[in-house]
């Protein structure tokens, strides 16, 4: 927590700033300030913003990318026929098929694997680096090495559930079952992360108030409850915004596991935005389908944080 | 504090000037890289794949004599650009290039992208510069052809036939000397006859093809079976799919890829390298494949057959495909650029590359001239080639009209959940027109 401490102490900094900015007396260091934030302006602004407004502009365009010259605005036609577009409905179905799923999956594991390596025993070391490997390794080397794993014929976890009695699955290769496989490799990519920052959430929680609550009487159960949870909420404020914001921009596993089949039923925005604008070239019609998209995940950032009560975490 | 923030403010500034510079130095490398504004005599050429690589090396050489002994004094520039798998790195860079117009006098690009190209205009007819098209393979005149001129010359061929694994067959009880040959190809009654001994001999999927590639690899291989149906994609001026991609004859097309995966002949879940490692006796491949065999699976003697025929017909087909040499429409020396692509196509530059690159030949006299020296595969593959290879449609709106046939070769392969295949076709067929214009 120390660092999470660090980061708040860093928000009060700047809001004292803001208060010195306007007065005139302090003019020098205003000026400082503001060219401290220029390199990240700069940056933000050539990779961030600009690209965005361009989006949001080719979205009203007729943009193909191989005749740019000829490019028109068209007004809201690409909106039109986005909402009649049965594929891009597909794709937001899977997507929060995905996050509704990876969500408590991810989550969770990670708070698991959290509490279970926040102990000084000796070898939780070994344990933390196991978990948190995955995270380090390149998401499509993790993918391909999974299709390996997961392949109907001759896998080792087709081996693995045959050896046990169990009878072989198809995985990625059923419509029904693939997007729950790509969830599950996920989850186990990614929950490393989330337990890095939920452990040291954990380690910043005083001693004295498991002590206190101890002297009260409260078993494990109920300190977990009452004492662990509720000091975590900040951290895990955190982890919820990341990992929802992280799961609707899927699309790597997917590209390399399925290629967004089978019939469709893994095919995610991102990947058909990917798809529209750089195989099919329509980049007025995939600035479009951003722009939709990339309001759907405001929305639903917006409520969670209405939801989850982050509010109240000032 | 205060010293710090100077030192730091130093510090970034230097950084983002450096930053800068690197993008100036890169955008002057590009421009140096277009031959507009070049000295007047260099033609610059842009290929994607790497120096290194088999074809790299060829064509250093091909430019090293090109620019020693053309009499027009031309001096061509090679800027090699690899891909990526599917196309980017390559294709960004032109794609970048547009917006930006800079453009070489030369590109290459892949085969289904000539109407894309030519459509908008960034590459122009090559029929003025290009005396010698009468020897080029039909199927690269076709996949170079849009609205009847030719904007693209394919400087090597691809093909795909059934890799039989001999052992295999052998032990099965088949033999060899019966099977079929481009000039008397079998019909798919007989080819699931085959099938039919293998599949009871070794229990099991006996072919691999490829189903889960989802990929162009499905449109460039299972086409075939669709044309020696009778079938089409579209009608011959690309402005319908409705009527021709639901007709009965492509109805039956995918009734048989269909009955290859319901009768369990074939599989949609693979063994990865199957047939190499002798899971599989047959495995429809390209022509890619033989090299790989070659280099890592000695132990596999394999022979290659051709495409089975739709008994209805008994018309042969198969793919074909490659990449091929454009002009810009924005070079300002279409002379020399003609000159170029005219020497880089000739007889002895192409058999270069294929023999060089291990691949299929694009015009007959060098066609004719590997049969004679190379092995029993390929040249049935050859053969097949020059015979029965059929371009892929040349679409403006390729990329989605492939990807809507890929689906259907799936959808066609989940037998549960499509039995009804007229029903899959017709929806089909509405998809690809509408993307059509």
């Amino acid at each position: 927590m120390k660092n999470t401490k660090g980061i708040f102490r860093g928000f009060t900094g700047v809001r004292a700033n803001s208060k010195s900015l306007m007065d005139n007396s302090s003019f020098k260091e205003n000026t400082t300030g503001y060219l401290f934030l220029l390199p990240a302006l700069i940056v933000l602004g050539l990779f961030l913003f600009i690209p965005a407004m361009m989006s949001l502009y080719y979205s009203f365009t007729d943009y193909y990318m191989l005749t740019p010259d000829l490019t028109e605005f068209i007004a809201l036609d690409n909106f039109k026929t986005l909402l009649s577009d049965a594929t891009f409905r597909t794709s937001v179905g899977n997507i929060f098929q995905f996050v509704i799923f990876i969500m408590p999956i991810q989550v969770g594991t990670a708070l698991g694997l959290a509490l279970l390596v926040n102990r000084s025993n000796r070898g939780t070391m070994f344990y933390k680096i196991a978990y948190f490997s995955p995270v380090v390794m390149s998401l499509v080397v993790v993918s391909v090495l999974w299709l390996y794993i997961l392949n109907p014929a001759s896998g080792l976890l087709n081996e693995i559930l045959q050896t046990i009695g169990l009878p072989a699955q198809p995985f990625l290769s059923s419509p029904n079952q693939a997007m729950y496989v790509i969830i599950f490799v996920s989850a186990w990519q990614g929950a490393g992360y989330q337990m890095l920052i939920f452990l040291a959430g954990l380690q910043n929680i005083p001693e004295e108030v498991y002590e206190a609550s101890t002297i009260d009487g409260a078993n494990k159960w109920q300190q977990f409850l009452n004492v662990t949870l509720p000091m975590l909420k900040p951290t895990s404020l955190l982890i919820l915004t990341t990992t929802l914001i992280d799961a609707f921009k899927l699309i790597i596993q997917p590209m390399v596991m399925t290629q967004g089949g089978p019939l469709n039923s893994t095919l995610t925005p991102v990947y058909y935005i990917f798809r529209t604008g750089f195989t099919d070239r329509q980049i007025g019609f995939a600035s479009a389908l951003t722009v939709m998209y990339g309001g759907i995940i405001i929305i639903f950032t917006v409520l969670q944080r209405k939801f989850v009560g982050g509010d109240t975490n000032e | 504090m205060n010293r710090m923030s100077k030192y730091f403010m130093l510090m970034s500034s230097a950084a983002l000037l450096a930053a800068c510079g690197n993008g100036e130095s890169d955008s002057s490398g590009e421009n140096s890289g277009n031959g507009g504004s070049a000295s007047s005599d260099e033609v610059t050429v842009w290929v994607q794949y790497s120096e290194e690589s088999a074809e790299g090396q060829v064509m250093v050489e091909s430019i090293e004599e090109f620019n020693e002994t053309n009499e027009e004094g031309i001096t061509a520039v090679v800027e090699y650009i690899p891909r990526s798998g599917s196309g980017g790195g390559y294709e960004d860079k032109i794609n970048a290039a547009l917006t930006t117009d800079s453009l070489p006098d030369v590109i290459t690009l892949d085969g289904p992208n000539t109407a894309a190209y030519a459509n908008s205009q960034i590459i122009q007819p090559l029929d003025e510069y290009i005396s010698s098209t009468d020897d080029l393979l039909p199927s690269i005149i076709e996949q170079g052809t849009f609205n009847d001129e030719l904007y693209s010359i394919g400087y090597s061929e691809s093909g795909v036939g059934f890799f039989y694994n001999r052992t295999m067959l052998e032990e099965a009880g088949v033999d060899l000397d019966t099977l079929p040959t481009v000039d008397d190809p079998w019909t798919w009654d007989e080819f699931n006859g085959l099938l039919d001994t293998l599949a009871s001999n070794y229990d099991g999927p006996v072919l691999d093809m490829g189903f889960d590639d989802q990929s162009e690899w499905l449109l460039y291989a299972f086409s075939p079976f669709v044309w020696s149906a009778g079938g089409e994609i579209t009608n011959e001026e690309g402005t319908e799919a409705v009527g021709y991609f639901d007709s009965e004859e492509t109805v039956s097309a995918f009734d048989f890829i269909q009955s290859l995966v319901e009768e369990g002949y074939s599989t949609i879940t693979p063994v990865e390298k199957g047939f190499h490692t002798g899971e599989y006796p047959l495995y429809m491949s390209g022509s890619w494949t033989m090299q790989e065999l070659d280099n890592e699976y000695e132990d596999i003697d394999y022979g290659i057959m051709p495409y089975p025929v739709s008994p209805n017909t008994n018309e042969l087909f198969s793919p074909t495909g490659s990449w091929a040499y454009g002009m810009t429409t924005s070079t300002e020396k279409p002379e020399e650029a003609g000159v170029l692509i005219e020497f880089l196509t000739s007889e002895q530059e192409l058999y270069d590359m294929s023999m060089g690159n291990s691949v299929l030949p694009a015009r007959q006299s060098v066609a004719d001239r590997m049969l004679e020296e190379v092995e029993e595969p390929m040249q049935v593959l050859i053969e097949q080639n020059s015979k029965t290879g059929r371009a892929r449609p040349t679409l403006i709106n390729y990329p989605q009209v492939s990807r809507t046939f890929q689906e259907t070769v799936t959808e066609s392969t989940y037998y549960e959940q499509n039995p009804d295949l007229n029903s899959l076709l017709e929806t089909k067929a509405q998809e690809i027109e509408s993307n059509l214009e």
